[in-house]
């Protein structure tokens, strides 16, 4: 049951690619292998996205030393010594503090996560910058609008996300729910009765399922709810 | 055998079996509608499980895993595109199949050999537990603090090199859920770590907001503002059963495609992709007709299939046995054990055998179940291809709301999982890998708490790796490194040449 050493998926190109009318007398080396599955190719907003991440990894390089308890550290003195000690390679005089207290100490968990994500960052934002410049150095298109176009989409449904979070507590779930599903169908170019229906149908279904059925938590205090009469706000606030 | 009868007698618990059913149907539908997967259903489900027992909890998103990709062979066969990406290959020789007209062939054959594939690594872990089990219970003895934190250490390492061509980038990735972990009080001695002064980060992230965000609601925006697919009409029809025959012609290759599935399955970090790629290859060599995979092969179909749907249950072992999740999936599920307060590890051979035994027992259920579904209601299931992934994208942002506030009744939790989700949607469209960030949330968290409680044990820095397991595993992780190194290396030169 041994793995064959040189793995080749198709070795004429992926299933349904080949033309069979022509056959060139010099074929292009159209061999599949399984790295080709794995293959990964950075797309035009790569840049933006790996230059973010860089920021965001010096972002929390320059906070570490306020925000992770750096200013009250306890380091053994002297820490070098201490250190190449604790690698073995020279002897310490005297009482050597145990090596657990450096690890209970709260600025280490950071460090050793940014000893990490630093320099991978870095590298990563020079991978980019590079297919970049190879890009721009061959023609081919580095205009991020596109991409960021597609950012710009998808912000809406997240500013609806947000909108429907905030007017939960206010209209409740039910109500929110019901208004976040049949508009979302309507925005998404389902107009015709039928989808509306489903689309409301839907939304109903999962406060059923989901607070009805499950009792799964809602916000307690809903302004709408408190508007009705006693008994009936205490049954909404129990199954919607 | 007591523990195995306690753990059968677990089962027959009403909430259970509800479980059970509505686990590996809505697995099944949800694998058969392209644009959902089992790690959003599982993303939404996880907020639910808080309010359910560990059993129930754990059974429901087993059923989803479980019978998720044998849906996800539906409209890869169907219609060319795979409902999970795990079903990628079977596209390659189902839909080949389908288009000479064997549909029906096709999917019984995927169907017999998926269900071949789940028993194989099931009751091969049930033999192993019922063989191995009373020495099991002594490993818990040999697994301390800096033996768990070095299993976690390798699997973060065994994740990065499991993603070949952008390791870097799932290093970056594991690097930014690691941090996302640490960020809040520290409970010894009461520091802040990169909290701001913000009351909402004293408590840190929660797991599942940053799950719910990076992984339901990212996809949520990516059917939003994608465009809904056409699929071509395929028609099912009846013979579902023919392909358990026509799988026992080809019983070698399902049963090392079974093992490929199950080794693969128990390896942190690398599941079905590289045992269904294993499997078919090997498959592809021995074969008597190798030019016809990728054509419509049934050979290729059982490999892929088979090793696929073996990776499930082997892919607990490691979070079982170890507590240490080895991708996405098992990682949500480490979740579920969090909030029941189980901690799974080494120790649960001695104080759960019956809790094992459980959930593989249930596995078995659920891919009976899943079987006797498909058999009879295929063409029905065949149908969710055709729900527009819009309006499915609408209905997942809907889920999504309820799924992270009925965690702490925070709508500061939610709005955070907008920023998670809108983050997981360009990471996406980058083609980005994701399950690093969840992983190094669920690592880091683990190394984060085995640093801190073993650290009264550590004198010297050689006390971290001076134990059997910890020793082991730390030579396991050198070697794992120096192979990275050794392929970058190689990788290089040839691209030199």
């Amino acid at each position: 049951m041994k793995a064959p050493k040189d793995i080749y998926l198709f070795e004429d190109g992926l299933p349904g690619g080949t033309v069979d009318g022509f056959k060139s007398e010099c074929p292009p080396d159209k061999k599949f292998k399984v790295e080709n599955l794995f293959e990964f190719k950075r797309g035009r907003g790569d840049l933006a996205i790996s230059a973010f991440f860089l920021g965001l990894a010096l972002f929390f390089l320059i906070f570490f030393f306020t925000e992770t308890g750096w200013d009250k550290r306890k380091l053994p003195q002297p820490f070098g010594t201490y250190l190449a000690h604790q690698l073995g390679l020279v002897e310490m005089e005297g009482r050597v503090p145990r090596f657990g207290r450096l690890l209970k100490q709260s600025w280490l968990i950071p460090m050793i996560c940014l000893a990490l994500l630093v320099p991978v960052a870095i590298w990563n934002f020079r991978a980019s910058l590079r297919v970049y410049k190879w890009r721009q150095r061959f023609g081919l298109p580095t205009d991020m609008r596109y991409e960021f176009e597609k950012y710009g989409q998808a912000l809406e449904y997240v500013g609806y996300f947000i909108l429907y979070t905030l007017a939960v507590p206010i209209l409740g779930y039910l109500l929110s729910t019901l208004i976040l599903g049949t508009f979302l169908t309507w925005r998404l170019g389902y107009r015709s009765r039928k989808w509306i229906g489903i689309g409301f149908a839907s939304s109903f279904a999962i406060v059923l399922v989901f607070r009805s059925f499950l009792q799964i938590k809602t916000p307690v205090s809903i302004w709408l709810y408190d508007q009705l009469p006693a008994a009936l706000r205490g049954f909404m606030l129990t199954y919607f | 055998m007591e523990a195995f009868l306690t753990g059968l007698d677990s089962l027959m618990n009403p909430q259970v079996i509800v479980a059970i059913i509505i686990g590996s149907v809505g697995g099944l539908i949800i694998g058969a509608v392209p644009g959902i997967g089992p790690a959003i259903a599982i993303a939404i489900l996880l907020p639910a499980t808080v309010f359910l027992d560990d059993l129930v909890s754990l059974v429901l998103l087993l059923g989803v895993y479980g019978s998720s990709m044998y849906g996800g062979a539906i409209p890869a066969i169907l219609i060319n595109t795979p409902g999970t990406p795990v079903n990628a290959l079977t596209t390659y020789d189902g839909y080949a199949m389908t288009r000479r007209g064997q549909a029906t062939r096709a999917l019984s054959l995927a169907y017999s050999a998926s269900f071949f594939g789940g028993c194989f690594s099931i009751l091969a872990a049930l033999i192993a537990l019922f063989a191995f089990g009373p020495y099991l219970r002594d490993l818990g003895a040999l697994f301390g603090q800096r033996d768990i934190l070095m299993a976690a250490v390798l699997g973060a390492v065994l994740l990065i090199a499991a993603h070949r061509q952008t390791m870097g980038l799932a290093a970056l990735l594991f690097a930014f859920g690691f941090l996302i972990a640490m960020i809040g009080r520290q409970t010894t001695r009461q520091i802040d770590r990169y909290t701001f002064d913000i009351d909402y980060l004293f408590a840190g992230f929660n797991l599942i907001v940053v799950i719910v965000g990076i992984f339901a609601l990212s996809q949520s925006l990516i059917l939003l503002t994608g465009k809904d697919d056409d699929p071509p009409e395929a028609r099912v029809t009846r013979g579902a059963l023919l392909g358990f025959t026509e799988l026992a012609k080809r019983k070698t290759i399902a049963v090392f495609s079974a093992c490929y599935g199950t080794v693969m399955g128990i390896i942190p970090g690398v599941g079905e992709f590289v045992a269904q790629f294993f499997s078919y290859s090997t498959a592809r060599a021995l074969s008597k007709e190798p030019s016809r995979f990728g054509h419509g092969s049934p050979e290729g179909l059982v490999a892929s299939e088979t090793a696929n749907n073996a990776v499930p249950a082997a892919a607990m072992i490691p979070l079982l046995a170890l507590g240490v999740p080895g991708e996405a999936l098992t990682a949500m599920m480490m979740v579920v054990f969090f909030d029941a307060g189980i901690k799974p590890g080494p120790d649960i051979f001695e104080n759960n055998p019956d809790f094992l035994f459980s959930l593989f027992t249930a596995l078995l259920i659920i891919n009976l179940l899943v079987l006797i579904t498909l058999l009879i209601s295929s063409r029905t299931i065949a149908k969710m291809i055709y729900i527009p992934n819009r309006f499915l994208g609408a209905l997942i942002m809907i889920l999504s709301f309820v799924g992270v506030f009925s965690i702490r009744n925070s709508l500061t939790d939610c709005i955070f999982a907008a920023g998670f989700g809108y983050l997981g949607f360009i990471l996406r469209r980058l083609n980005w890998p994701l399950v690093p960030i969840v992983l190094g949330l669920v690592l880091g968290s683990i190394i984060i708490e085995r640093i801190a409680a073993g650290a009264g044990q550590v004198k010297s820095l050689v006390d971290l790796v001076n134990r059997p397991v910890s020793g082991t595993l730390f030579i396991v992780i050198l070697c794992v490194l120096g192979f990275i190194l050794w392929t970058s290396i190689q990788n290089r030169q040839q691209a030199d040449q």
